[in-house]
Parts: structure tokens; C-alpha cells; sequence
């Protein structure tokens, strides 16, 4: 906006130095012709403005309005002056001015003196600081018009190189900013990012103290009052961080007295305020805190901490285990560092700073603020040994403390326990507090809330981990106690597969330790045997078997474990008594001790058997297979009698499949028992050994069974074969091959699938044998090739895709009929199946052509 | 018009492999039938096809792109457009001649190919004519390249 002089006659432009053009608007001529007669202050401001006096004419001015018309009318001729000079000085006084008299101005004033500001920050170098003094004044007004803010920092970032100015130029600046922010926050958020590249051009590479703690507080203001950020975050951090870690000595003459304590706290909240920075803040602090400077070091640790704490504030859980492992990573490094005698403990200051924050608030259970400090502790504490030493010591007595007080306190000191327990088994870190740690986990056992039940049984299950300490000091009540409540959690949780796991997997095996501890050392061990319910016996009994161990009283374990596995309602638990079983048996020295057992159990299996209506065949059986699997495995003499009445069993109208998969059982490894992990008796080449004799068995069974039933001697055939190593199923084949074939025209579907992929590397490498039987295979597979099982057609196109690479002059005469009936697949409704036929057919039609194969 | 200067057929340039399609959830679910698309198209050349002259899959050698395979399953029909990894080879009609026959022994018999080359447009209408490639094949000098590049290298 350019000034106009106006006259009375109307408008005209009066022509002058082209940066200074003065004018008035119309309505207040008045007040410029009263101006215009007052001379003693033209005077004052002529001696000012040409001289250096400064003040007087200033102090001789009122606060009112007339005063500033009356400068503006006396300066004009200066501030018009085509000498830069003099238009400084003519400003001056106006600043001078405005700074007295600026609450006063009303917003059309403003808006008139705004105007000629603004335009004057175009003008000479010299009047700047000036115009800058008078728009810093002009800003404090409250009735600044809208727009204006922004009008005005456009002008001042457009128009001026902040960093070239001088201290108080610079300061004012600043200054400005403040105000504005304050007053207009709305408008410069308006602004958007382009007000944050202002600021940050403004500021990049100041250094004076007072103005970096003004720079400071916008930048604060800016990150807490909401300003939109858009892309220059990363410059916005940029221009604040390189002043990290601050090293400031304050001269001692400093009329200030700006602490190095002050910009580092103003630094701090500008680092740490927003969310936005961690991802450029965490790698700067972990830069600097290799820094051979204490402070430095110290500095980079608060401040993580704190933006640390401000991770909770977002909902990101992205951020949050971020954070959470930043701190571990962070206390696990310190705990390394080396100490000297007289330097501080760093990992100490950071754990105290740590707890300070975190501590009161997990004794406040109301506040929402308890997990997430909970979840900073634990991630200091498991960082190292060290870190959970000093934070269990701060932590946990208070906790113990307050244990009866609230239910989540509880759940807290759980989980506490837990982590600390769980992270270092080298030497108990919970050794002041084991004694009243494991009083408080019992409570909490026979409470009624199910999480913290659980939970409290981990607590015990890791303190049973603990070397060798847990048993002592327990009487046998309290132990009862607890088994009795756990007893109760399995009653309630019986049908969850995770808990069920859980307790079979860890803590049975616990418990089971301590019982054996308590029996080698007294004779009351008796007392607690009886005590404990079946179904917690069971399952743990298994994982006994594994360890090398004298059991004591062995022979009644035996005869438990019989009528368990005899007379078990569950699944899980006469299952398991039978692998117990069979593992004791398996490992059971030679004798007559053996042989009696054996008699015994199989006089009962044969009675249960035969009593075809018993509602317990099924437990019998499985117990008679997991006999001969220990027995198979050691070559006993009895194996065969067992196994034989396996085979009779493949018949049996009732338990016929169920004996056919138990092939499966008998043939295979099994992962948790009568494997040599466990230190079982398994003698070697025993697959084929047991083949080889009972081949003969199982085709003659095959043909004479019924035609249901001969399924079931397939099943167990493939499933025989199938476990074979590859060169016994080779040699094998030619007296199974007729069987297979008939398998394969079976009509269960289970069975054609097994048969089909016991084939299919056979055929690869083909014995001679297998020219008799083309005719049968070919017409059989290419049957399979249109089953409605997707998988039994595609084990089959595998099978003729193999085939084709038989010797050419064997395989030739089917190639028509191949390439006809391959045709069908190519167009499956299943892509796989789809895949298979063209890549089977794509060899045949090689296979004797020239160029093929 | 092959410029003095290059020579032919150097060292074409090597696509990257688009690696092997990712199964899902509905491929083994027997009652969702999986109409035929242009990937599985692709995929039957992108195992099988050699460049005689260099040891690696057309598709490396990006002869044949997955955008210029257009299948239409309901409407039976498939159309295919390659480009020869040089122009004016004259391994582009073997090329073509290939990948029709691999199309004619791997697709149901109801589709109808149609095969372009994208440069040489010459070829195109020999290898549209059914009986003339039927002719070809019965060259068995013909039948022997040609089943050459169709031996799959994954055996």
C-alpha cells in the first residue's frame, strides 16, 4: 500500500523518493492541520530527526492519539526525505512512539500504521532496526486487525534475511513472533507449514542465549499449541537439534544470567514435545550419548526418558514397544559401562530417574497411568541384571506392602515377579524376598480371579525354576493348598487346549519335581502321593519317563497307571498313562519283575477286549498299542504276540480303523516319548525288521477279509510302508505291488491317497517288476485322474507324470491313451490339479518324439 | 536393415523372475472352482520355454510379458502377443511356432488361440493358420527345435 499526500484539493500525488510516499487518509485531516500548527514540536522533532538528540521529542509527546499524528505530520517530511538517514531517524521517532503509546491505537489506526511498516521493511538497511522496534510495539496491540499477522510475517520473511541482522534486530523479531502466537494463533496456523519454514529459516544458525531462548518458546509453542507441521518436520527438528546437547558457560558479566540449566529444560521440551520428532530424536541421542562429556551424557538420558514418557500419550503400539525397547536397550547398554570410583553411576542416575516418575504411580491403582509405568519398569528391569536388581529392591517391597490393599496391586507384584524372574535364572534376583514372595503367590492361588490364579502359577512355576531353593521352608500343607486350587483350575479349564498345554507343559513337570524332592527326603512322602488327584498325575508321569531316574516305588506307579490308563474317561489322560506306561516299560530292565508286569497287563487288556460290549475297549486298545511300540522297539520276545493281536484287530468290526491308524502310531516317531531323546530303548533297522516278519500276515489277512474290511489292512499296510526307508520299500515292492494296486482301486479315498504317494517315489526309480503290472497301473491312475478329491488327483497325475520316465520302449504303447485322457484334467476346475495334467502331459508328448527327452 | 555395427542377438537384457505365484486359501478348497487367468497362462511358458540360443526361460529374457496375455474362460479363448527378443531374428518364427504348440498341448481343446508377434508381423499369419502349423510340425527336423525348447529345464 502506497501513502498519498492528500490536500484539501482532492488527490494528487506528490512525487518524491519513490521507497517513502506519504499520506494520510481523508478523515484525518483534521488532525493533520492540527498538527501542521504546532510548531514547538516541529521543532523538537526537526532537532531530532537532524541531530542525535533522541529523547526529548518523545518524552514531550502525551499518550494520546493526537501525539502519534502529531509525529507523523512532523515527521513527514523526514520520513519522506530521499536520505536514508533521515528516514531512519524519522522512523525512529515513530517507534519511539508506538512503544509508548500503542495500547491506545484503535484497529483503523492500526491498520494504517501496519500498512506503512510493513512496506518499510523494503526500505534501506539502515531503518530496519527501526521499523522492526515500531512493528514489535505495534504488535503487543490487542486489537490488531485480522489479517494483519499474517500480512506482517509474510512481509518480514519475504522481505528480510533474519540471520543478517543484528542482535536486537534479530530479538525483535523473535519478539514479534511471541506476540503474534499469542494473540493470533488462529491466523498463523492459517499460515500452515509456510510459517514454520519462516521460523525455521529465521533461526537457522542463531546463537546468542537470549534469542535461542526466545526461539525456544516459539518453537514450544508451535509443537504444543497444535500448528500443523506439514513437511518440515524434519527441518523443524533439524534447526532445534544441533543446538543438542546444550554447552553453554555464561560469561561472567552476563546482565542476564541465562543458565545453561534454562536452555537446556527449553531445548528439552522442544525435543521431546512431539511424537512426530522421535524417529529423528532417538537416533541423535543415542549418537550423542557416546559423547565423552558427563553432562552431555546425562542430558541425552533425561531427555529420552521424558519422550519416553510421552510415548504413553499416543495410542500407537508401534510406538510404545518401541519406546519400550529403546529404554531396554538403553538400561541393558548402560549397565555396561565401566565404573571408576569417583564418577557417577550413570545407570543409577537414569534407574532413579526412571523410578521417580514411575514409582508413585503404581501404588495409585485409580490412575490410568499404572500399566504404562509398569511396562517402563519391566522394560528397565529385564534390561540386565544390574537394572532388576535396582529396580526389584525399589519396587518391590512396596508392593508388598500394599498387597492386601487392592486386587490390581496384586496383579502388578505378579506380573513384576514374573518378568524378574523370568529374564535372570543365573542368581535369583528375588532372593531377599523369596520367603514373602511365595507366601503372597499361595494367597493369591486360593483367590477366585482366574487371570491372577494364573498368573500366580507362573509366578510359581519360574520360582520352581530357580536352582535348587524352591522346596525348602514349605510345609507340606501349603503345598497341599496349592495343588488342591490348582486342581480346581484345571477342573475349570479342562476344555481350553492353550491352559491345558500350559500345565501339562511347565507346570506338572514342576510340581512333579518337588514331590519327588519331598519324597527322597522323608517318609511322608506317602502322605502327599495320596493326596494328589489322577488327573494330575497322568500327564506328568510322561515327562518322568524321559529323565533318567530312579523312580522310587515304581511297581505302584505301574499299577496307577494301568488303572488310569484302563479306566480313564479322557482322551489327554489315558492316553497318557498309556505313554507313561510304555515308557517305563520300554526302559524297564530284563526279568522277572518285567515279565510279571507283562503278564498282568496283558491279562487285562485280553479281558477287556474281549468283552466286546465294555465301554472301555477303546482304552485297552490304546494301551495294548503303545505296549507293543515299547516292547517292538526293544526286540522283546512278547512283541510279536502283541503286534499279532494287532492285526486280528484290523477285523474287529468295532475298533477296525481306529487299529488301522494306529499303524501310524507303531511305525512312526513319536515326539515326547519311546524316542531316543528319551532315552529309550530303540534298537535299530526295527521298521524293517517288524516288515519283514509280518508281510506275509497282513496279505493273507488282506485276502481273506471282508470287503469293508480290507481297507483297514491297506491303511495299515501304507502306513507300514510308507515309514519304510526308501531302499526296503524298492526291494519290497514287487511282493506288495499287487496289493497296492488293489489299494489303489479302493474306494476310500484316505487309502488311495496313501497308496498314491508311497508309489510315487518308487515309480521314479522303478524296479524291473513293474512291467507286469503296467496294464493295472496305467488304467488305474488314470482312472484316479477324475476322482472327486482334488488331492488324490493330483497325487495321481504325479504318479503318470513319473511314468514317463520308464524306459520308452515299456512306456510307448500307452502314449495315445495318456495324451487322451490327460486331455480331461487340463480342463479341472482347480487350477493345481490343472498345473499337474499339463506338466504330465507336456512329457508324454516329448516322450518319444524327436527331440524330447 | 540390421545395422553393420550391432551384432546380433548380444546379451539381451535379463528381466527379473516374477517369482512363483502365491497360493491362497481358495486353490485347495475343492468347491471353489479357479477360472483360468492370464498368470496361469504366463506360467505355463515362464517354466517350460527356452530360447535356443540362450540357456535361460523366455520370461527372463522377457520374450513373452504377463500384460500381453489375455484369456477369457468363459468365452474359450486365449489371445497371446510375444515379442522376440530381437527383432529381426530369425529365431522369431521357432519362437512363435513353440509357444503355439505349448498353448495347443496344454490347454483344453475348446480354446481358441490366436498367437501375434508384436514386431514381426509376418509371422503372425502363418502361425494364425492351422494347418500350417500342423504341417510344420510334421517336419520332424522342425519337431526336434521345437522340442527342444519345449523340454522343461526344471526336471
Amino acid at each position: 500500500m502506497v501513502w498519498d499526500i492528500v490536500s484539501k484539493r482532492g488527490r494528487r500525488r506528490r512525487s518524491c523518493c519513490a521507497h517513502a510516499q506519504l499520506s494520510l487518509k481523508p478523515g484525518w485531516l483534521l488532525f493533520f492541520r492540527m498538527a501542521a500548527d504546532n510548531s514547538v514540536l516541529l521543532g523538537l522533532v526537526e532537532e531530532f530527526v537532524s541531530g542525535q538528540v533522541d529523547s526529548k521529542a518523545a518524552e514531550t509527546s502525551e499518550k494520546s492519539i493526537v501525539n502519534v499524528i502529531h509525529c507523523l505530520s512532523s515527521c513527514r517530511l523526514s520520513l519522506t526525505s530521499s536520505q536514508p538517514q533521515t528516514r531512519g531517524r524519522g522512523v525512529q521517532l515513530l517507534s519511539q512512539v508506538l512503544q509508548e503509546c500503542y495500547s491506545s491505537l484503535s484497529e483503523r489506526e492500526l491498520e494504517v500504521l501496519l500498512a506503512f511498516y510493513e512496506n518499510r521493511l523494503k526500505d534501506h538497511y539502515v531503518i530496519i532496526p527501526h521499523v522492526l522496534q515500531g512493528l514489535n510495539a505495534l504488535t503487543k496491540c490487542s486489537v490488531l486487525p485480522p489479517g494483519s499477522a499474517v500480512s506482517i510475517l509474510r512481509s518480514i520473511f519475504q522481505d528480510l534475511h533474519v540471520q543478517s541482522l543484528m542482535l536486537a534486530e534479530r530479538s525483535c523479531v523473535y519478539n514479534i513472533l511471541v506476540s503474534l502466537m499469542e494473540s493470533k494463533e488462529e491466523e498463523l496456523k492459517g499460515l500452515g507449514a509456510d510459517f514454520i519454514y519462516g521460523f525455521v529459516q529465521s533461526v537457522d544458525g542463531e546463537r546468542d542465549p537470549r534469542n535461542l531462548l526466545l526461539a525456544f518458546q516459539v518453537a514450544r509453542n508451535i509443537i504444543h499449541r497444535g500448528y500443523d507441521l506439514g513437511k518440515f518436520v524434519e527441518e523443524l527438528f533439524e534447526v532445534m537439534s544441533c543446538y543438542f546437547p546444550i554447552d553453554f558457560s555464561p560469561p561472567p558479566s552476563d546482565p542476564h544470567r541465562i543458565t545453561q540449566e534454562e536452555l537446556v529444560l527449553s531445548l528439552r521440551a522442544v525435543l521431546t514435545g512431539t511424537s512426530q520428532f522421535a524417529e529423528f530424536l532417538l537416533p541423535l541421542i543415542i549418537e550423542k550419548l557416546d559423547s565423552d562429556i558427563q553432562s552431555a551424557k546425562v542430558d541425552s538420558l533425561q531427555t529420552l526418558f521424558i519422550s519416553c514418557m510421552q510415548v504413553f500419550q499416543t495410542a500407537s503400539e508401534g510406538v510404545e514397544s518401541a519406546g519400550l525397547s529403546a529404554l531396554s536397550a538403553l538400561v541393558s547398554c548402560l549397565s555396561r559401562s565401566v565404573l571408576n570410583s569417583d564418577s557417577e553411576d550413570v545407570l543409577q542416575v537414569f534407574l532413579s530417574l526412571v523410578l521417580q516418575d514411575c514409582q508413585h504411580h503404581l501404588c495409585e491403582p485409580d490412575l490410568k497411568l499404572v500399566w504404562p509405568s509398569a511396562k517402563l519398569l519391566q522394560a528397565a528391569a529385564g534390561a540386565s541384571y544390574r537394572a532388576s536388581l535396582i529396580v526389584s529392591a525399589a519396587v518391590i517391597p512396596a508392593l508388598l506392602e500394599q498387597y492386601n490393599n487392592e486386587t490390581q496391586v496384586r496383579s502388578l507384584l505378579m506380573y513384576f515377579s514374573l518378568c524378574l524372574l523370568h529374564k535372570h535364572t543365573e542368581d535369583s534376583v528375588l532372593v531377599a524376598f523369596q520367603q514373602s514372595l511365595c507366601s503372597v503367590v499361595f494367597s493369591a492361588l486360593t483367590e477366585s480371579g482366574a487371570g491372577l490364579q494364573v498368573t500366580a502359577t507362573r509366578v510359581l512355576t519360574a520360582l520352581g525354576q530357580q536352582p535348587g531353593e524352591c522346596s525348602c521352608g514349605f510345609s507340606v500343607e501349603e503345598v497341599v493348598a496349592v495343588c488342591i486350587s490348582l486342581q480346581k483350575i484345571a477342573e475349570h479349564v479342562r476344555d481350553s487346549e492353550g491352559i491345558g498345554r500350559f500345565f501339562h507343559d511347565i507346570i506338572i513337570p514342576h510340581l512333579l519335581g518337588l514331590c519327588l524332592q519331598a519324597a527322597l527326603q522323608s517318609r511322608d512322602a506317602g502322605q502327599l502321593f495320596e493326596r494328589k488327584k489322577q488327573h494330575l498325575w497322568d500327564s506328568s508321569c510322561h515327562s518322568f519317563t524321559s529323565r533318567q531316574v530312579e523312580i522310587p516305588e515304581i511297581d505302584r506307579l505301574l499299577v496307577q497307571l494301568e488303572d488310569l490308563s484302563c479306566t480313564g474317561p479322557h482322551l489327554f489322560s489315558y492316553t497318557f498313562a498309556a505313554k507313561c506306561f510304555a515308557g517305563l516299560v520300554n526302559k524297564m530292565p530284563a526279568g522277572e519283575a518285567l515279565d510279571a508286569v507283562l503278564e498282568r497287563v496283558m491279562k487285562r487288556i485280553s479281558v477287556e477286549l474281549e468283552n466286546v460290549s465294555s465301554a472301555q475297549r477303546t482304552q485297552a486298545f490304546t494301551l495294548l498299542l503303545w505296549v507293543s511300540k515299547a516292547l517292538l522297539l526293544r526286540y522283546h520276545p512278547l512283541s510279536t504276540a502283541l503286534t499279532d493281536k494287532l492285526f486280528a484287530l484290523l477285523s474287529d468290526p468295532a475298533l477296525g480303523s481306529q487299529v488301522a491308524d494306529g499303524f501310524c502310531v507303531l511305525m512312526s516317531d513319536s515326539l515326547d516319548v519311546l524316542n531316543r531323546n528319551c532315552h529309550a530303548d530303540v534298537r535299530i533297522m526295527y521298521r524293517q525288521r517288524f516288515f519283514a516278519e509280518n508281510t506275509t500276515k497282513i496279505i493273507q489277512g488282506f485276502n481273506s477279509a471282508e470287503q469293508e474290511k480290507k481297507s483297514y489292512y491297506l491303511k495299515a499296510l501304507s502306513h507300514i510302508v510308507s515309514n519304510l526307508p526308501r531302499q526296503v520299500q524298492l526291494t519290497e515292492l514287487p511282493v506288495l505291488l499287487p496289493l497296492l494296486l488293489e489299494a489303489l482301486s479302493c474306494a476310500d479315498q484316505a487309502v488311495q491317497l496313501s497308496t498314491l504317494s508311497c508309489l510315487q517315489p518308487v515309480l521314479l526309480e522303478p524296479p524291473a517288476a513293474i512291467r507286469n503290472q503296467l496294464e493295472a497301473l496305467f488304467s488305474r491312475l488314470l482312472t484316479l485322474t477324475t476322482s472327486p478329491a482334488m488331492k488324490v488327483r493330483i497325487a495321481s497325475l504325479q504318479c503318470v507324470h513319473a511314468l514317463s520316465r520308464l524306459p520308452e520302449h515299456m512306456v510307448l504303447p500307452f502314449r495315445a491313451r495318456v495324451l487322451k485322457a490327460l486331455a480331461v484334467p487340463l480342463d479341472d476346475t482347480k487350477r493345481l490339479v490343472r498345473m499337474e495334467a499339463m506338466v504330465a502331459r507336456g512329457e508324454w508328448f516329448l516322450l518319444g518324439s524327436p527331440g524330447g527327452r | 536393415m540390421s545395422g553393420g555395427t550391432r551384432l546380433e542377438n548380444a546379451n539381451p537384457l535379463i528381466f527379473q523372475r516374477s517369482g512363483e505365484r502365491l497360493l491362497t486359501a481358495t486353490d485347495e478348497d475343492e468347491d471353489v472352482a479357479d477360472p483360468i487367468d492370464d498368470r496361469e497362462i504366463f506360467d505355463i511358458f515362464s517354466k517350460s520355454i527356452n530360447d535356443p540360443e540362450h540357456p535361460l526361460s523366455l520370461e527372463e529374457l522377457n520374450v513373452v510379458e504377463q500384460m500381453l496375455i489375455n484369456v477369457n474362460d468363459e468365452e474359450s479363448t486365449v489371445s497371446v502377443e510375444f515379442t522376440p527378443t530381437i527383432p529381426h531374428c530369425s529365431m522369431a518364427t521357432l519362437i512363435g511356432l513353440s509357444i503355439k504348440v505349448k498353448l495347443l498341448r496344454s490347454l483344453p481343446d475348446r480354446f481358441k488361440v490366436i498367437l501375434v508377434s508384436s514386431q514381426t508381423h509376418l509371422i503372425n499369419k502363418q502361425l494364425a493358420d492351422k494347418e500350417r502349423v500342423a504341417a510344420a510340425l510334421e517336419n520332424s527336423q522342425l519337431l526336434e527345435v521345437v522340442n527342444q525348447c519345449l523340454s522343461s529345464r526344471a526336471m
